[in-house]
């Protein structure tokens, strides 16, 4: 069928495009969401302190928030609690 | 002036407040001129922002968590039941959590936040003042006085207003960076748009109910702040502490409401010496507010030979505070 030939020489550009991609803009990409992640852990820090004991906005406030970050709110904990050592230095 | 030239000559200011430590006669004073404004035209409405408030007292009718209670014609009066607010927010929170992710029930984890914040003494006041703005914002109403809490509470709250808002700026701002980052890569990866961001519109609607009421208490063009103060030593100091810590929190003090003096038919005849004393105190005390309020003195209130309760008693108190002058 006609219909299965496009997807195909589609998919083969997309496969020239993603090595493209990872060759060039991949590391810039990954930087950006990585800085995006560890913001986003600050962004919950100061909204939602009160989960740690550091109580910031008035909790009034942060509990209209708190939707919003329910699904990363158990990654931030284990990232704000956990014991750090030498390792976290590098990279 | 009299209080009542005051409210005469700024009819654009509509919200009225009486401050000043517990106890003085704030909430009698603002059932007062609440009944005297309605008197005269006015839509008024008075509510409590006061977690044990005394409408529901000085009213003799249970108003508590009713909404606007209608008291005589053109006035109403509202005491906001503030636990219950808390509770429907609660709920709502919940429900929006459940909404969002398809859960059946909230994460142990984020329930159990939820019902600590609610604890934090800090819950209850921010609960009032976000219904505060509810009501205010609707406009319904010529006149809206409030019943305030204590000095140090309505301080505090101000205090806040003005960190929360700083605050505010600068989680938006790390939002809007935020932002940034997800279109970097989003670019880099083709996509074609970002999710839009819902925090950030959650941050500016809260940015805009804090700055809806600290602003409306700075208001100087539509707020007036009443003190009231008796004459007393300590009550004197402790209300010009708080005049200049309201200044400088650039709340408009309009005048000053001397209650509870003693009346001049106590000085006739023969007297006990402890009364006496007590007016030589007194004259004492008033001659130093004079001295140092003057003409901020609006009015001067006498001490009432039984409690301020029930219509008949606050009219009789209305027309001593805006129609005798002395």
């Amino acid at each position: 069928m006609a219909d299965e030939d496009k997807p195909k020489k589609a998919s083969l550009f997309q496969v020239f495009r993603d090595i493209v991609y990872g060759m060039s803009s991949h590391e810039m990409t990954r930087h950006a969401v990585r800085s995006r992640a560890s913001m986003e852990h600050l962004f919950i820090l100061i909204t939602m302190g009160d989960l740690l004991g550091v109580p910031i906005l008035p909790p009034y406030y942060s509990l209209r928030l708190l939707p919003y970050v329910t699904p990363q709110i158990s990654t931030w904990k284990r990232r704000m609690l956990r014991e750090r050592d030498i390792t976290d230095t590098i990279g | 002036m009299s209080l009542r030239e005051v409210f005469e000559r700024h009819s654009e200011r509509r919200y009225i407040m009486f401050g000043g430590k517990g106890g003085l006669g704030k909430t009698t004073l603002s059932a007062t001129c609440a009944y005297w404004l309605a008197r005269q035209g006015k839509r008024v409405l008075l509510f409590s922002v006061d977690p044990q408030a005394s409408l529901s007292d000085i009213f003799q009718q249970d108003i508590f968590g009713k909404g606007a209670v209608p008291i005589v014609e053109n006035l109403w009066a509202q005491e906001i039941d503030a636990d219950r607010r808390i509770k429907e927010y609660q709920d709502e929170i919940r429900q929006k959590i459940l909404d969002m992710y398809g859960f059946d029930r909230v994460p142990e984890e984020i329930d159990s936040y939820i019902a600590s914040a609610s604890a934090e003494p800090a819950m209850e006041e921010s609960a009032i003042f976000d219904a505060v703005v509810d009501i205010v914002v609707k406009g319904d109403y010529d006149y809206y006085i409030y019943d305030l809490v204590p000095l140090g509470h309505a301080l505090y709250y101000l205090s806040m207003a003005k960190v929360y808002d700083e605050w505010i700026n600068k989680i938006t701002k790390l939002r809007e960076e935020m932002g940034q980052y997800d279109q970097v890569a989003a670019t880099l990866r083709r996509q074609e748009k970002v999710e839009e961001d819902k925090i950030l519109e959650e941050l500016q609607y809260i940015k805009s109910r804090i700055n809806t009421s600290s602003q409306i208490l700075t208001d100087k063009q539509k707020t007036a702040f009443f003190f009231v103060l008796v004459p007393e030593e300590m009550i004197i100091l402790d209300t010009r502490k708080a005049a200049e810590l309201f200044a400088r929190f650039d709340v408009p003090i309009s005048g000053y409401v001397v209650n509870r003096v003693l009346p001049e038919e106590l000085r006739a005849g023969n007297i006990p010496a402890y009364l006496k004393n007590r007016i030589r105190m007194q004259d004492k005390y008033l001659a130093e507010i004079r001295n140092s309020l003057g003409s901020q003195i609006l009015a001067y209130v006498p001490e009432m030979e039984r409690d301020i309760t029930g219509l008949p008693m606050i009219e009789r108190l209305a027309r001593q505070l805006f129609e005798a002058s002395r």
